[in-house]
């Protein structure tokens, strides 16, 4: 399989993403590693929780990569995980790897896939403040009704 | 004929039921639409009633269209805004 989507309640394993993303004709490879970050909107942040839905998640995952496998090319690997639970400042909630006989393929891939999953997969953060306070980010809609 | 819809609740609605789900009673060929007003009218909270206004309506499959009949037997979600990494 040359796409690999999951959603995990334990730390994403970077190794295992360039592992997959390899070939003997695959001369580029590209990560991205997404990290809690401690601060947003001007409020310190010590954790953030991530809510998603599994099943929708996955299928949500994978039409990505296939829209990505279609426009860049079939050969292409691809490898999309994200984490769900709470997290501590500087873990990694999500781990996208592309690699590709040459490096445009792999780099134009991989922001495709970062961006589409921020627009459309179903996932929600909580961020928890150093002041002791929480609160649901917002995101962007799914819907379009009137 | 009426059916009970069960409604699993994710992100922002989960504070409004400590089961996170909300069950609704809906006519047999009940679109979307009609889901969305029959599930505000469940809502106590006027912040959880804003949510719903930007919030879609999910099977296990694909988000759902206002118009969309509202699939029997499917898991039902609802979705607020996004915004996984």
């Amino acid at each position: 399989m040359t796409i690999h989507v999951a959603t995990k309640d334990e730390v994403l394993s970077t190794e295992a993403a360039l592992a997959h993303c390899s070939a003997p004709g695959h001369g580029a490879a590209d990560l991205f590693i997404g990290r809690v970050r401690d601060l947003n909107q001007g409020r310190q942040v010590r954790a953030v929780s991530y809510d998603l839905h599994p099943v929708l998640c996955n299928n949500v995952f994978r039409e990505i990569c296939k829209e990505a496998r279609q426009e860049w090319g079939e050969s292409l690997h691809f490898w999309l995980e994200h984490r769900q639970g709470r997290l501590a400042v500087g873990e990694a909630s999500v781990v996208i790897a592309v690699s590709s006989p040459h490096r445009d393929e792999s780099f134009r891939a991989c922001r495709y896939l970062v961006e589409q999953m921020k627009h459309r997969a179903p996932i929600w953060k909580q961020e928890h403040y150093v002041d002791g306070d929480s609160e649901w980010v917002k995101g962007h809609a799914l819907c379009s009704h009137g | 004929m009426s059916r009970e819809v069960e409604i699993k609740l994710f992100g922002a609605f989960r504070q409004y039921s400590p089961e996170a789900a909300i069950a609704v009673s809906l006519p047999e060929s009940a679109d979307v639409a009609t889901l969305r007003r029959a599930f505000a009218d469940k809502l106590e909270d006027d912040n959880a009633r804003a949510l719903l206004q930007s919030s879609a309506f999910a099977t296990d499959e694909a988000v759902l269209g206002e118009g969309d009949t509202v699939p029997a037997g499917a898991r039902i979600s609802i979705l607020p805004p996004v915004c996984g990494g």
